[in-house]
């Protein structure tokens, strides 16, 4: 049955061109990763330098709105009056924690919270969405949006699996996912932009540069010190965020009912 | 006074694809300087000349100083150093390579930051809406444009409350925590609950409806934009692919 009795049901068609979109940003995504991890192109502004920024900016933001395509259309609308909340809190959350200069970002816990209560699909959305809507304000997130997606995407698989069961579990999920979105991300941070855009991260890439490590490899070891522990404190916060819900407002979303995400605090 | 472009929000867009991808494939330091000066030339008539440059100024800054890093002052390169103290060693093509980054990413935020505020943010919603784009876009889009504003007026009226009651006021990392604790609690149990009734209504009144629908505002266009708009996108895909073509002939 249509989950909105006033709509019509989704076609075949439509589900296979979503599926088929799915499908393609997946590809385009891993395709791009393995690609520029296995080749590693030598001259970031030389030769053909210019190309592969271009390239890896195209490819990791046509994956994203792809993913996001495939998924916007299947999202219930419980869903989507939630995303822009989100978004939104996505924002001013971290401008909150940036303003009082602690060197964290904390600028995905809306995206996070969504993925606990509404699923990976939802997530994933909330992490392009989120990215595309920042980029009218600060253009240069615009190719990091398909590690926004895997921070979605990771939450609700995080939360699918019993993360939120016990509230210790969560900083541990949001430390895995930490180190994955790093890794994917690295690339777009090296071969689009040549380092890091923040000075503090960039002297870690500097340090690991005169150790003899490519830049990609610096870049990469950097993430994986900064992105652990600031998704580790997203994950904890948007927990106990969700643990703060009135059991009937968590148990309206069919998503933590349908995998006990809470445990016994929303009862199926 | 901001003044605003009557042009289509997509149009704006097109062109500043086309421009981005162009100027980042021919990595010329007057091309990008040249591209830099006449988004201020247009903030400066548009009125937000100001805005761009403090907002560019922010986001570029660091970015300059990480990349002045990382290439300028630990340059692997073997050319001669014209300088060197330790494990740091600058040399001519490090700092070359670091500006060229800079002067890339700084052509990306100049020109996108002057998409952001010459484009009206209504139009932009009403010109997704008409687009064959999923409705769900246009609504996300414009529930969080208006969403902002509204929550960032919440999250102070939680602050101003709190300090009334004289809690969160503590010093160092707890009384930080305190604050992030009694600001964030309230802000997201009470827009999780506006998102919910929000969604009944939505609900009630059969969103996401397909077919045509009468719409209040019109967004203005032409064949002639539309040609616009066609040119710039070719031009963002053919153009790089001419430039690197021509660059890679001429290095053989």
């Amino acid at each position: 049955m249509s989950s909105n009795l006033l709509l019509p049901e989704e076609t075949s068609s439509q589900t296979l061109r979503r599926r088929i979109m799915a499908i393609a940003g997946t590809v385009i995504l891993v395709a791009t990763y393995i690609t520029l991890i296995t080749t590693q192109p030598m001259g970031i502004v030389e030769g053909l330098g210019q190309g592969v920024a271009l390239g890896t900016f195209a490819a990791y933001l046509v994956a994203a709105i792809l993913l996001l395509l495939a998924v916007l259309s299947d999202l219930p609308v419980s869903t989507l009056t939630l995303i822009p909340v989100a978004l939104v809190l996505n924002i001013i959350l971290g401008q909150f924690v940036g303003s009082v200069m602690i060197p964290l970002y904390i600028d995905s816990i809306g995206t996070v919270i969504v993925g606990f209560l509404a699923g990976r699909r939802a997530g994933a959305a909330t992490g392009v969405l989120s990215t595309l809507v920042w980029s009218l304000f600060a253009p240069t997130v615009l190719p990091f949006a398909a590690g926004a997606a895997l921070v979605g995407f990771l939450a609700g698989t995080a939360a699918r699996f019993g993360a939120l069961r016990r509230i210790y579990l969560a900083p541990i999920a949001g430390v895995i996912a930490g180190v994955l979105v790093g890794v994917v991300s690295s690339p777009v941070a090296t071969f689009v932009y040549g380092g890091t855009s923040g000075v503090g991260t960039g002297a870690l890439v500097a340090a690991f540069s005169s150790m003899g490590d490519s830049l990609l490899s610096a870049v990469t070891k950097q993430a994986l010190i900064s992105d652990p522990g600031d998704k580790a404190v997203v994950f904890l916060v948007a927990a106990i965020l969700v643990y703060a819900l009135p059991k009937r407002l968590s148990g309206s979303f069919a998503f933590v009912r349908r995998y006990s995400v809470l445990g016994k605090r929303v009862s199926k | 006074m901001s003044r605003t472009i009557s042009l289509h929000p997509f149009t704006i867009l097109a062109v500043a694809v086309a421009v981005i991808t162009v100027t980042t494939a021919a990595s010329q330091w007057w091309l990008s300087c040249t591209v830099i000066g006449l988004c201020l030339l247009i903030s400066g008539w548009a009125g937000d000349l100001k805005k761009l440059a403090v907002l560019s100024g922010a986001m570029l800054l660091p970015t300059f100083l990480s990349l002045l890093l990382i290439h300028g002052l630990i340059s692997r390169d073997p050319a001669p150093a014209i300088a060197q103290w330790g494990p740091m060693r600058i040399t001519v093509h490090g700092l070359e390579v670091a500006l060229s980054l800079g002067l890339r990413t700084a052509v990306l935020v100049v020109v996108g930051l002057l998409c952001g505020l010459l484009i009206d943010k209504h139009q932009l919603v009403a010109a997704i809406d008409l687009s064959p784009v999923p409705p769900q876009l246009g609504y996300l889009l414009a529930a969080t444009l208006f969403l902002l504003p509204q929550m960032g007026e919440k999250q102070h009226q939680i602050g101003e409350a709190q300090q009334l009651r004289k809690v969160g006021i503590g010093r160092g990392i707890i009384g930080w925590f305190q604050r992030v604790r009694l600001r964030a609690v309230p802000l997201v149990l009470a827009s999780m609950q506006d998102a919910q009734d929000r969604a009944v209504h939505l609900s009630a009144r059969g969103f996401p409806a397909s077919g045509p629908r009468t719409r209040l505002r019109t967004v203005p266009d032409s064949s002639v934009q539309r040609g616009i708009r066609w040119a710039a996108l070719v031009c963002a895909v053919l153009g790089p692919v001419l430039i690197l073509a021509i660059t890679l002939v001429g290095s053989q």
